[in-house]
């Protein structure tokens, strides 16, 4: 079959791979018949994420039909439409089933680097590096879903392919970016980033009760996506200063709940941003932090600080005065999908949730390489490059 | 020339801080834990009598086993004594097959083209990180 490769920094080509097969008795084989680009991925192609080998098959966020079921797999038919977690849990373990599901403790096979990074290893991803499992990724014609039982979901008929790939990760992430952050009534959220996943937790906030949600971001077109399709405020960061702006919008407290949804190679602007850089290519940080460091200042006194932007290893310079002092609740995590994603395609059948705007660039799979060069420059005003095998 | 020796300089000075720092380290760093331990989701008595599940058994021939109940209903943990690389992964591989009823593969994937280098590291990484480093 055909498959994209990671085949080296800013690399990618499509290959010819063998087909996956059924490894563990309760795996399933989907088709996949849309796999989009994300964010998260940029981090892979610029090299930032170690354990990555050449040859390793990308992408994580899919849709697709099941082709095939393990002896074990009881749920999942044969012939379903679905749409798989880009994060794997077990649905065993106490993490997962506490809801906890990219906490996972039987996932990732590998748990070694990230255990001796972080402490404790992360649960398994789809085509993101040997350290989260080495599990072939999704820009494929085929892939193999561990725990099919638990990670595919069946997609209610009506809700278009276009919107549905996205409830693998864009939709629960920015989802679970405003649950977790316990946005109240009343609440002003802001949100760093107006990518994918920075407008679904704008408009999560919005449902879960917010009164106010402020995007930020530098690139004008996301920004008039966001206010139209989510109904958020704006700032352009290139144009105002963050800070100053965000205390002047909420009456001098500062946002209740501040959602970073940028990562570890955020962009920003003056001589911190420039040192930042400098540090994380000469690999004296592994993440640059400049939204967080911001998020975290701008958030009002006993506030919360809700991160969904990938970070790896060590942000340097992180306030933690601003933290402590001002009595700050931080939140984060890699998604827990499986915790949302049927209650969210419940709500795209409703008519409440819809991700279709985000696919600007519907691609074929042969095209992925460009599809990554124009999601990386936002060339063309590129939210979301989306492949068809 | 000049700009020469002084870089084999510098790269001796660093390979000298480094060997420094290492010695240093061996000397404060206390040794590693004697016991390596998981906790599995699943009552002590699935782990004893005939209950006990084989892969205990083979790693109970080697090692010293030690099985408790978590606090707070966690399931139980077991730790092993003196787990060498093969032993975690043992240990690993246990519980998971113990809370999911199999052991996750991932060899045998769909994989691009691999470099020379790429083909002989991936065993070697994946052992490493299947085992952890202690």
């Amino acid at each position: 079959m055909k498959a994209l490769c990671w085949t080296g920094v800013n690399e990618v080509a499509v290959e010819e791979v063998p087909d996956p097969r059924i490894l563990n008795r309760q795996d399933v084989i989907v088709r996949v018949t849309a796999s989009s680009t994300c964010g998260s991925d940029l981090h892979l192609l610029d090299g930032y994420v170690p354990t990555m080998m050449a040859g390793d098959v990308i992408g994580h966020e899919f849709l697709g039909e099941v082709v095939e079921t393990g002896p074990d797999v009881r749920d999942r038919r044969v012939g379903e439409r679905v749409v798989v977690c880009s994060i794997i849990g077990c649905g065993r373990c106490r993490n997962c089933r506490a809801e906890m599901w990219s906490l996972c403790d039987n996932s990732n096979p590998d748990p070694g680097f990230l255990e001796t990074l972080n402490g404790h290893a992360t649960a398994g991803i789809f085509g993101y590096s040997h350290a989260m499992g080495g599990f072939a990724g999704s820009h494929a014609e085929y892939v193999r879903v561990p725990y099919g039982d638990v990670n595919a979901f069946p997609v209610p008929e009506g809700v278009p392919d276009a919107s549905a790939v996205f409830a693998s990760d864009a939709v629960p992430t920015g989802w679970m970016g405003a649950d977790i952050a316990g946005i109240r009534p009343g609440d002003v959220v802001a949100v760093w980033g107006c990518g994918g996943v920075g407008q679904m937790a704008a408009r999560a906030a919005f449902l879960l009760g917010a009164e106010r949600v402020i995007a930020i971001d530098r690139f004008p077109e996301r920004l008039e996506m966001t206010s139209r399709h989510t109904g958020a405020e704006t700032l352009d960061y290139e144009k105002v200063d963050v800070l100053d702006a965000l205390k002047e919008m909420t009456g001098g407290r500062g946002p209740d709940v501040c959602i970073e949804a940028v990562g570890m190679e955020g962009h920003g602007t003056g001589a911190q941003y420039a040192y930042d850089r400098v540090k994380q290519a000469v690999r004296l940080q592994t993440d640059r932090g400049l939204p967080l460091r911001q998020a975290i200042h701008a958030c009002r006194k006993g506030g919360t600080v809700s991160v969904l932007g990938v970070y790896l290893g060590f942000v340097d310079k992180f306030p933690m005065g601003a933290v402590m002092n001002k009595g700050l609740t931080l939140r984060s995590g890699q998604q827990h999908g499986q915790r949302y994603i049927p209650m969210l395609l419940e709500r795209m059948a409703r008519g409440e949730v819809d991700a279709s705007h985000l696919l600007t660039h519907p691609m074929a799979l042969d095209d992925a390489p460009r599809g990554y060069e124009m999601f990386k420059n936002k060339e063309d005003g590129c939210v979301r490059a989306v492949f068809t095998p | 020339m000049v700009a020469k020796k002084s870089l084999g300089l510098a790269a001796l000075a660093a390979g000298g801080a480094i060997a420094a720092g290492y010695r240093r380290r061996k000397a404060v760093r206390p040794g590693p834990a004697e016991w390596f331990a998981v906790t599995v989701d699943c009552d002590p008595g699935e782990l004893s009598g005939e209950n006990r599940p084989d892969a205990l058994g083979r790693l109970a021939e080697h090692h010293e086993v030690r099985i408790t109940p978590a606090p707070g209903g966690r399931g139980t943990e077991i730790a092993v004594h003196a787990a060498d690389g093969k032993a975690r992964e043992q240990v690993r591989a246990l519980k998971q097959f113990l809370e999911t009823g199999e052991v996750l593969r991932v060899e045998g994937q769909p994989e691009g083209h691999r470099t020379v280098l790429g083909r002989a590291a991936i065993p070697v990484s994946r052992q490493l990180m299947r085992r952890g480093v202690r």
